[in-house]
């Protein structure tokens, strides 16, 4: 039974990845075509600034008045140059630039995986908010509503923390970095630091990769920002780990796009990441790195 | 009774009770320590009884000098368990105190204490009044549980008794009374001038002392016949726990097979290293030996745990052991979501007998307190193929390795590096939970600490 599903596993990836190669699309047919931003560089907030404003600017995603909900990946008691976490620049960039399109409120609800005392502190996260209206913090049972998921195919139901649900405007700011589990973690597997625990856990029993697609159906931010300035590509997605420094930022308006480009930073084909596959395959954005335009900056 | 000294006393009781409650700023908190170590059948009897002098034991010094100038003066004016044991016999008005008939227990019991001390086995070192107060404080502590509260057991039991028979604590059977008294009365031996000697003081001396001596030495043989007791006590209790899960040894992962049960006490057959388990799970930095006689139950540990793994045993260690603190994870506390995190050393800093060594971050990093054991029939990715690794991401030690079956990772534990901290149980999404610490029988330094553990900050 488990050769069977290994089997077929094996013949979906390699249609799905030897096909286009031969010219042949039509597997990957009616999946939208996406822009990647990628933006080179040691600036951080530069970087950031320079990939927004290829993609219209903070105004064409931030409105004044707006509830503005960010999610790092802010899970590890680790330090930022070992990458087990999103940038602490980074994320106040986010911060800032809401802030000057006049955001309403700014709320990081992030469900740590160590304690979050710790985590906030030693991440450096805790410290390049201060002074900003923003509120990071770990959501509790009051935090959290259960809603509805009628696309998932596995999960039909998540715990999801309020402020995700009801901002106007969601931003996914994930790091790249090995994940033992999920092959990577880049920006789609990052809600599983936002749903509860309790969902977490079943999740690794459901199927995993299918979860994270399914949650995906559900959570579908307006823009998704990967800190690839430095990543870990062994002993994720604790770390510390072996590091490499692409100096990237990936932006893009598809978070299966992102994450197909980030793949390619690890040296692996898009679709060999289950969860980017199935993504793909259900219509959540575009994997199919034939069919994203990359546009590089230098900054 | 509500005079200037019966105010001050109540001032101090309460400032304990605070102290112990931990409703005091965060960086006085392992100041907690202070109240139970005042007393010097804690902390000197624990640092006899285990050969080491650490900071906390000087804090018995002054109740060893002030009786010698001041008679009982801590009894009557500063000591809270005192203080509150007297305030309760005031209820009393049936029962006017039949003193006379009883014989002051608490001197035999501090030198039962002390003698016992000395033999590395102190006997009854749990009945120090200051740890009984601290220990009833130390009990109201979040999440409240019938368990947790255990530690409160003394407290009310001398308050009652006070209730009963008014004073009988304080003036026959406290230990620390005991001492203070035989000490002032030592003073005054010493101090009576040579004139004013009748001819029976010498006599009266020599009996005195000749009692002490015998005091200790009783307490001396009890405290060897302790340690020879519980010597076959735990040889016994893992003889069955290697019985017990001896047969699990073919599902420890790796290829190690069956590694198991090799004779007395070599339980589960670990990969690679023989790890005599235990059916309990001591905190961090806990005496090798003698632990149950050593833990005077204050509480202390248990409270100053900021994420309540720490509860009173109620057995598993033996019936010496009951209410010594063990840590409880999520396969036995399933409302449990946190493990025995590498940054904290707060339980190791707030014993007053050192029954607990106090351990800096790097050593409470190598200090192996437990084991963590992966059962493939339960485990998600042995038994189902599915992608999971929960365990791995949360192991702090990087003592999870990988094993690849079917193109899925498959957890392997790496005994030489797990601390047995918990974390891979808090999180494991497996039900029945597929991955499991069991205790260390004597906590180890680790053979292969993760090298990264040290950058961490």
């Amino acid at each position: 039974m488990k050769d069977i599903k290994r089997r077929s596993f094996l013949k979906g990836t390699a249609a799905v990845t030897t096909l286009p190669a031969v010219g042949i699309t039509a597997l990957a047919e009616g999946a939208p075509s996406a822009t990647v931003i990628v933006v080179h560089g040691k600036d951080i907030a530069k970087m950031v600034e320079a990939g927004i404003a290829k993609l219209g600017g903070w105004g064409a995603f931030i409105k004044p008045g707006m509830k503005v909900a960010i999610k790092p990946n802010v899970a590890w008691n680790s330090t930022p140059e070992q990458g087990g976490n999103t940038h602490p620049e980074i994320v106040r960039a986010c911060v800032l630039a809401a802030q000057a399109q006049g955001a309403a409120k700014i709320d990081l609800p992030e469900n740590t995986c160590h304690d979050e005392k710790s985590t906030f502190a030693t991440s450096g996260v805790e410290a390049a908010l201060k002074g900003t209206k923003a509120r990071l913090y770990r959501p509790d049972k009051k935090d959290y509503q259960e809603v509805e998921m009628p696309n998932g195919k596995i999960v039909k139901r998540a715990e999801v923390p309020k402020d995700i649900l009801g901002c106007d405007c969601l931003i996914n700011i994930p790091v790249a970095k090995h994940h033992s589990g999920a092959t990577l973690t880049l920006s789609m597997k990052n809600w599983l630091g936002s749903v509860s625990n309790k969902d977490r856990r079943s999740w690794h029993r459901d199927g995993l990769h299918q979860c994270i697609a399914d949650i995906n159906t559900l959570i579908k931010p307006k823009l998704v920002v990967i800190d690839a300035t430095r990543i870990m590509l062994t002993k994720g997605p604790q770390g510390p780990g072996e590091l490499a420094h692409p100096d990237e930022i990936i932006l893009s308006t598809d978070t299966v796009a992102a994450d197909a480009y980030a793949a390619t930073l690890f040296k692996k084909e898009p679709f060999d990441v289950p969860h980017i596959k199935i993504a793909h395959e259900m219509g959540i954005g575009c994997g199919d790195l034939k069919k994203i335009k990359v546009e590089r900056i230098e900054v | 009774m509500f005079n200037r000294r019966n105010l001050i006393r109540l001032i101090i009781a309460v400032a304990f009770a605070l102290l112990s409650l931990g409703l005091v700023p965060e960086g006085w908190k392992h100041m907690r320590v202070a109240l139970p170590a005042l007393s010097p059948l804690l902390s000197l009897g624990g640092a006899l009884a285990a050969l080491s002098v650490s900071v906390v034991t000087l804090l018995g010094v002054p109740l060893l000098l002030l009786p010698l100038f001041k008679g009982r003066f801590f009894c009557w004016r500063l000591c809270p368990m005192g203080f509150l044991a007297e305030s309760v016999g005031r209820l009393n008005f049936w029962n006017k105190s039949s003193l006379r008939k009883i014989p002051f227990v608490g001197k035999p019991l501090a030198l039962l204490v002390i003698g016992s001390a000395a033999a590395g086995y102190p006997v009854l070192i749990w009945t120090d009044p200051l740890s009984v107060f601290n220990g009833f404080f130390a009990a109201w502590r979040m999440p409240l549980s019938m368990v947790s509260g255990l530690t409160a057991v003394g407290f009310v039991m001398i308050l009652l008794t006070s209730l009963l028979a008014p004073n009988i604590w304080c003036h026959r059977l406290c230990p620390l009374g005991g001492l203070q008294e035989m000490l002032a009365n030592l003073a005054k031996r010493i101090r009576a001038p040579a004139t004013a000697t009748t001819t029976e003081r010498p006599i009266e001396n020599v009996m005195v002392a000749r009692r002490t001596l015998l005091g200790m030495a009783v307490g001396g043989f009890s405290g060897i016949a302790y340690r020879a007791l519980s010597g076959r006590m735990s040889a016994r209790m893992s003889a069955t726990e290697a019985l017990e899960t001896g047969g699990r040894g073919k599902a420890q992962g790796g290829g190690c097979g069956r590694a198991m049960g090799r004779g007395v006490g070599r339980g589960r057959g670990h990969c690679g290293s023989d790890v005599a388990t235990a059916p309990y799970i001591r905190p961090p930095g806990a005496a090798a030996e003698a632990f149950n006689a050593l833990c005077a139950r204050c509480g202390n540990c248990m409270s100053a745990c900021p994420y309540g793994l720490l509860v009173p045993d109620l057995g598993s260690s033996g019936i010496d052991g009951l209410f010594t603190p063990v840590m409880l994870f999520r396969s036995r506390n399933s409302e449990q979501e946190r493990f025995c995190f590498q940054e904290c050393t707060a339980c190791t800093k707030v014993c007053p007998t050192g029954a607990i060594s106090s351990l800096t971050r790097n050593e409470k990093q190598q200090t192996a307190i437990g084991v963590a054991h992966v059962s493939k029939r339960k485990c998600l990715a042995w038994e189902k193929g599915e992608y999971c690794m929960v365990c791995q991401e949360f192991c702090p030690y990087h003592a999870i390795e990988e094993v690849e079956r079917n193109g899925v990772m498959c957890p392997v534990v790496d005994t030489d590096k797990c601390r047995g901290c918990g974390a891979c149980e808090s999180q494991c999404p497996a039900l029945p939970i597929a991955i499991v610490i069991s205790g260390r029988q004597t906590q180890a330094r680790l053979a292969h600490p993760s090298p990264y553990l040290n950058n961490a900050s």
